[in-house]
């Protein structure tokens, strides 16, 4: 793909650097790109990519721009409030660049879309904004041999790593699976807006590193970042041979959609007691009142003491042991500090019980204001 | 030093790095928990494994298990997959 002379004026600063040079600049034009998320990562991947020349770059976000995107998302004005964000990124890329040609795709990636619409790039940019997605496309990448650059970011905190097909580990390699625990999003967590741009513009050196075959890319290296301290760390890391996507014997053969973590917003059914609120409610109500104090520690922890009346299934039971909590009770889901009972909560909540209760702070708060007497097992 | 993760930071006031004793990972985790109630449960499951989308390393080195050992001066990694974007 030769350049027009507009294109040489264009990217007359990549030119004369020898990593990169007119051969470079041609690859560049010819690559398909496919960002996935135009959100705080996809946002200054996307405009990096388009202005270093990208021949064709594809976006994938099935949501509209809202106020509160703008905080962060550098793609977006305030002009592009409810409109498409494929729309609205496709029509900010097209004016930064004419060049090159921008494919909206306004859907959301699914399993069974994911083959499809990663199969038509070369390369792929994820910055969605859910685990489960991160790692559907990591799954995706590896069955269709596509490399990926990763990013997610989290308050002050971003990661980065890039996989490669047959160069190194992938996604799963460092988290075999997504927790079953509460994952705050950035809306519930909150997020440094200049953080994603940091980690965004991460992704797309990395992204024209590989279509160059020029540095060293973040293969079997997972990059960290303090913004806070302004510090970065390094964590080598390798291919896992049992790893379900990319080791010897998969066992994901091809891309699925796997269950959300639950959020902090899916516990939104979950009554919280503070130790003095389930006081006064045991108080209330007479042991006929259908109640029932659920220990979910482990049964060394609870012998050494817990609340009187209450039965012990530890948490990791609690799934297969549910029918001992009788259908028309109300449970109050109890551990040492309060972690493992809103995990109890969350099983609850899908099981079909109806305002799940946990103490908040656990007995450790128990202990602390109501009962001093109660002696609280420690956890390790 | 302990670097904690930042999903964590909500148990440890904050505080992105905490100094704490031990010889060993499984020490330094349980004297973590002491002053941070709950935060090993978030690490470490009920078979003192290492949650599998979470990674601890001292130093550059991944510790796979709680029995490895740490000495004076090394720096405990905890990492946890990020969901944000």
């Amino acid at each position: 793909m030769t350049l027009s002379p507009a294109e040489r004026t264009r990217y007359q600063r990549h030119l004369v650097l020898e990593e990169i040079g007119l051969a470079g600049q041609e690859k560049l034009k010819a690559a398909r790109v496919l960002v996935i998320g135009a959100g705080g990562l996809g946002s200054p991947a996307a405009l990096y990519l388009a202005a270093s020349g990208i021949g064709t770059l594809g976006i994938v976000d099935d949501d509209r721009v809202e106020l509160s995107n703008l905080q962060r998302q550098v793609l977006f004005d305030t002009g592009h409030i409810s409109r498409l964000k494929t729309q609205a990124a496709r029509e900010r890329l097209e004016s930064l660049n004419p060049q090159i040609s921008v494919v909206a795709h306004a859907v959301e990636l699914r399993a069974a879309n994911a083959c499809a619409l990663l199969g038509g790039y070369d390369l792929i940019v994820d910055g969605t904004d859910r685990l489960s997605t991160r790692y559907l496309i990591n799954d995706a990448c590896v069955i269709l041999a596509k490399p990926l650059v990763a990013a997610a970011i989290h308050r002050f905190e971003g990661q980065a790593m890039s996989y490669v097909p047959g160069r190194g580990p992938c996604y799963r390699c460092l988290f075999p699976e997504a927790p079953d625990a509460v994952v705050p999003n950035c809306a519930q967590a909150g997020v440094l807006g200049v953080l994603p741009g940091v980690l965004g513009a991460i992704q797309a050196t990395e992204a024209i590193k590989l279509i160059l075959g020029v540095g060293e890319p973040l293969v079997g290296r997972f990059l960290t970042y303090d913004a806070l301290e302004m510090r970065f760390h390094e964590f080598p890391f390798e291919r896992r041979r049992d790893c379900a996507v990319c080791g010897d014997r998969p066992t994901i053969t091809a891309p699925r959609d796997s269950q959300e973590p639950r959020s902090a917003a899916a516990l939104d059914g979950v009554r919280r007691l503070t130790a003095t609120g389930l006081r006064t409610l045991l108080d209330q109500h007479p042991r006929t009142h259908p109640l029932v104090l659920v220990d979910v520690r482990e049964p060394r922890e609870f012998v050494t003491g817990h609340l009187e009346g209450a039965i012990n299934i530890p948490v990791a039971m609690l799934q297969q042991r549910l029918e001992e909590i009788a259908p028309q009770a109300s449970p109050v889901f109890i551990c040492r500090s309060g972690s493992r009972s809103l995990a109890a909560c969350a099983i609850a909540l899908r099981a079909g019980i109806a305002a799940p209760a946990h103490l908040e702070g656990g007995l450790l708060a128990w202990a602390s204001e109501v009962d001093p007497t109660l002696a609280v097992a420690g956890a390790g | 030093m302990v670097r904690i993760a930042s999903p964590l930071r909500s148990y440890t006031s904050g505080a992105s790095s905490v100094t704490v004793d031990g010889a060993t990972l499984h020490e330094i985790l349980a004297n973590l928990d002491r002053r941070f109630p709950g935060i090993r449960f978030r690490m470490v499951d009920e078979q003192d494994c290492i949650r599998p989308h979470m990674r601890v390393f001292v130093n550059t080195s991944e510790a796979k298990r709680l029995s490895e050992p740490v000495r004076a001066g090394d720096t405990v990694h905890v990492i946890c997959a990020l969901s944000g974007g």
